[in-house]
């Protein structure tokens, strides 16, 4: 094998820093610098845009994104089939609307008490499903089964409605009620919990735990023998999901002013949850923020014109699109988007090796 | 000094003994082989001492403490790794972070767990492929990635899973020399084998199973020569046929 | 309580559970063979019964002469499904086969709202509430007749499976894909035919719910979730037993509604749901390798 001179190889000596290809080829970090672009674009939008419609679309995709980031840790990491995600947002919702109406507790303070809420139902589940060591098929039907339950219940309380659920009114802006005639903010409340959520699944999965966990998604038994306790990481798993869902159910609630049980525990919502993260990319970080910026916007548009004449025109779109995906893409666009990267990142690394030799 | 016993273990799936009263005895530093004709217990046998089965009855002891019916991550923790008949490699992460998992069971800083993996990797010459995708690995490397992963657990026992299976004979060599370099770190090998040759050149000791019950145990030259074990390779030779 | 009542719960109770045998049959079936939980097993129901109900509304014809149609419409939809949807992912992880038949289901709740809207419909012949009298007790035709429909047709099912060729090398396809496989049989045609039987059974018990019950887009949910319930937590790998298990559920759920009122008739099969979970959790299918 001959040997090269540097002088061979002019383009290596001027190329950019050894620092910023390293850092591009670590899809973690890359994915974390868009994400972080996006949420940074999320909140500056209002400096550009005024209309209230395009505003509240903002808002709810964030706050969907989030709801994906959220579910991500459930489902698209540690691989537990967990459907019926609807049950953790919709009980962080009821709990921060009863909190603020029936005992006029700030959700400032009832998004955390929604977040523990929901936290101490994952805790139930985890425990329910990880005893018994049922898995599989038996956790996604005790889902659903649970939203329904909890509908059920929420729809036989006085305290929380009974069916007509909560109506939340008001006249003027009021900071500790979290409540704002105006939208701009409640997007900067969104955004900083999409922050917040990129944060937490970024932190997560570098660790000890994220690692763990995404061990036991591709091989439980595997991890097992590897030392890791997989009914503790998945329960840790399920606690935090949860508690990230309650949280912002909670906030969901007193942005929709409007909890109605049959529908934020009703398959449709609990669909429309889902849709993000799969078509953008499960276990992934901007995946679930690439499924929302794509999806919302599509689905709020047609649920305001085609839908609302004549209905289940969304359901359908949701499903067809689930389908779909999960048939032709079910990476998502991020696992579109690993392709090339991967392709720059073998480039990139063997350029490396040819300087280093 | 005895490291590893196995006393009296029976298990049963469904009123049939996979394993029947097995006794079993593991002396440090040694490779003690495990042989016998499918079905006759080995792999239940494996996976009653690394956890994944509790024992009907019986007891497994390792370093003169009672180890029956703990969790196959507390096994890992006390000391014994295994590798599996069916490679099951964390196919979707790279190499690296494969062994990562393994090295975290004794740490929980990343950065250090990530030279220990890396140092493991380099101790099976695997240091080129720590980019790699575990999935789009050929089956000899992801045999090696399994090993890998177990012996970066620190254990001071390992139990190889038909190591060999499904590898072509320089592999075969391959693997037998790694397993002789696992040993002079130290660590004790319990190995299951199809492979006559392999087991041979390998183990110290040879303990041969049929039907779940152990009918031979001795040194290599002899078990070869004894009539039970021939009569048990024989008999599925027969059937075969 | 009043005798008259308990027998008119009684009889919606072996109607219900009659439905129900027909849904949970189908269900075990493709269970059973391919290892799939069709989330989309309810829709099935729906599908048939709005098959019904567009007959009638459109060329005024009868139910029960619409029912062999919806059988064999359903029995195409299902082979059909199969072939597009099912089948690719039956490789897949379970995570992505579940989100996909979640996904159909969702697409056809949906579809059902646009076509005949959400609020709920009913076939209206002029013999739903014909019924006879025995002992003071009104046993309704309608609700008789899908019962025994439902009997005969489980008979039938069973004969299929045990006594015809085809049945049986299903079966195979359900105990061992690769045996089956070395003994000649085509696994994907079976798989088919699976489904194929599976949504035209769900499809007869829309037809034989068509003049008795008021139907939303999303009554089919609620009717599969249950017959879910009785296949997952009975680990019942035969059809007797899903046959019993269902008939049993429909008289605890018909009662349950009688003492708890008709909101809450679904805590029932919940309650079931959690009480077989606490006493007899190893009674759920382990998934199939």
């Amino acid at each position: 094998m001959t040997t090269s001179t540097r002088a061979d190889f002019p383009k290596l000596d001027a190329s950019p820093a050894p620092r910023l290809k390293a850092f591009l080829r670590d899809w973690d970090s890359v994915e974390m610098v868009a994400s972080l672009l996006i949420v940074g674009l999320f909140g500056l939008s209002p400096l550009v845009i005024k209309v209230p419609y395009y505003l509240n679309m903002i808002i709810l995709t964030a706050l969907f994104a989030y709801f994906g980031l959220a579910w991500n840790i459930i489902g698209g990491i540690s691989g537990q089939l967990l459907i019926g995600f609807a049950s953790f947002v919709g009980v962080g919702g009821f709990v921060t609307m009863v909190l603020l109406i029936r005992f006029s507790v700030s959700p400032w303070i009832g998004l955390p008490i929604s977040a523990a809420s929901s936290c101490l139902l994952g805790a139930f589940v985890a425990f329910l499903t990880l005893r018994y060591g049922l898995k599989v098929d038996y956790l996604a039907l005790f889902s659903l089964a649970l939203m329904m339950i909890l509908k059920i219940i929420a729809q036989e309380l006085d305290i929380t409605g009974r069916a007509s659920g909560m109506f939340l009114s008001f006249q003027k802006d009021s900071l500790i009620n979290m409540t704002f005639v105006g939208k701009v903010p409640y997007l900067y409340i969104a955004t900083g919990m999409l922050l917040l959520g990129v944060v937490i699944q970024y932190v997560t999965c570098r660790s000890k735990t994220g690692r763990y966990l995404v061990a036991i998604r591709e091989d439980e038994d595997a991890a097992a023998a590897l030392g890791v306790d997989t009914a503790r990481y998945k329960t840790i798993a399920l606690l935090l999901g949860s508690a990230m869902g309650g949280l912002g159910g909670g906030f969901y609630a007193i942005f929709s002013t409007y909890l109605d049980p049959a529908l934020i525990f009703g398959l449709a919502f609990n669909v429309s949850l889902l849709i993000a993260p799969i078509i953008g990319g499960k276990g992934t970080l901007i995946g679930p923020i690439l499924g929302a910026i794509l999806n919302k916007p599509l689905s709020e548009w047609i649920g305001g014109t085609v839908s609302a004449q004549r209905p289940g025109v969304t359901l359908v779109v949701y499903g067809v699109i689930l389908m779909v995906f999960i048939l032709f893409l079910p990476n998502g666009i991020a696992g579109l988007l690993r392709v090339p990267h991967e392709r720059l990142r073998v480039r990139l690394r063997s350029t490396e090796r040819l300087r280093n030799n | 000094m005895s490291l590893l016993k196995i006393e009296k273990i029976s298990k049963y799936f469904g009123g049939l003994a996979a394993v029947k009263e097995l006794d079993l005895v593991v002396d440090e530093g040694e490779i003690l082989g495990m042989i016998g004709p499918n079905g006759a217990g080995k792999t239940t046998a494996f996976n009653v001492i690394s956890g994944f089965y509790k024992p009907d009855s019986g007891r497994v002891i390792f370093a003169d403490e009672d180890i029956t019916g703990l969790r196959p991550d507390q096994i890992c923790k006390k000391g014994i790794a295994r590798t599996f008949q069916v490679v099951k490699p964390f196919a979707q992460l790279r190499v690296l972070d494969n062994v990562i998992v393994g090295a975290l069971s004794r740490t929980s800083n990343v950065s250090r767990a990530r030279s220990k993996a890396q140092d493991v990797l380099a101790f099976l010459q695997m240091s080129a492929l720590e980019d790699q995708l575990a999935g789009s690995l050929p089956i000899a490397s992801r045999k090696r990635l399994g090993v890998a992963k177990a012996l970066a657990t620190e254990p001071k026992v390992i139990l190889l899973d038909e190591a060999m299976s499904g590898l072509r004979p320089t592999e075969s060599q391959e693997m037998i020399e790694l397993v002789r370099r696992i040993r002079e770190r130290g660590i004790t090998v319990l190995l299951v084998e199809h492979v006559m040759k392999v087991i041979m050149s390998l183990a110290d000791r040879i303990i041969v199973l049929h039907h779940g019950e152990k009918i031979a145990e001795g040194q290599p030259q002899n078990i070869v020569q004894d009539k039970a074990v021939i009569d048990a390779y024989l008999g599925e030779v027969k059937t075969d046929a | 309580m009043d005798p008259i009542v308990y027998g008119q719960t009684l009889i919606s109770g072996l109607f219900l559970g009659g439905i129900y045998a027909l849904i949970a049959m189908g269900l075990t079936l493709m269970y059973g063979v391919m290892g799939i939980v069709n989330f989309a097993h309810g829709e099935f129901l729906t599908l048939g019964w709005y098959i019904c109900f567009w007959a009638f509304t459109l060329d005024g014809i009868d139910p029960y002469i619409a029912l062999p149609l919806a059988a064999v419409l359903m029995f195409v939809v299902g082979l059909a499904i199969q072939a597009v949807v099912i089948q690719p992912v039956l490789k897949a992880p379970f995570l992505n086969q579940i989100l996909l038949t979640l996904g159909l289901s969702t697409a056809i709740v949906g579809a059902a709202q646009f076509f005949w809207g959400a609020q709920p419909r009913t076939i209206l012949v002029s013999y739903a509430r014909a019924g006879m009298m025995i002992g003071g007790v009104v046993v309704s035709y309608p609700r008789l007749v899908a019962f025994i429909v439902s009997v005969v047709v489980a008979v039938l099912l069973y004969l299929f499976l045990n006594r015809t060729k085809t049945g049986k090398a299903i079966r195979a396809c359900a105990q061992s894909r690769p045996g089956a496989r070395l003994m000649g049989i085509d696994v994907q045609r079976m798989f088919m035919l699976t489904t194929g039987i599976g949504a035209s059974l769900t499809g007869i018990a829309g037809a034989l719910l068509g003049p008795t019950y008021p139907f939303m887009p999303t009554t089919g949910g609620n009717f599969g979730f249950t017959a879910f319930v009785i296949v997952v937590l009975g680990s019942m790998g035969d059809f007797i037993g899903a046959f019993v298990a269902s008939i049993i559920i429909g008289l605890a759920e018909a009662f349950g509604g009688l003492w708890l009122g008709d909101d809450v008739k679904q805590v029932v099969s919940m309650g079931i749901f959690v009480l077989v979970l606490l006493f007899r959790p190893q009674g759920l299918f382990g998934r199939k390798t």
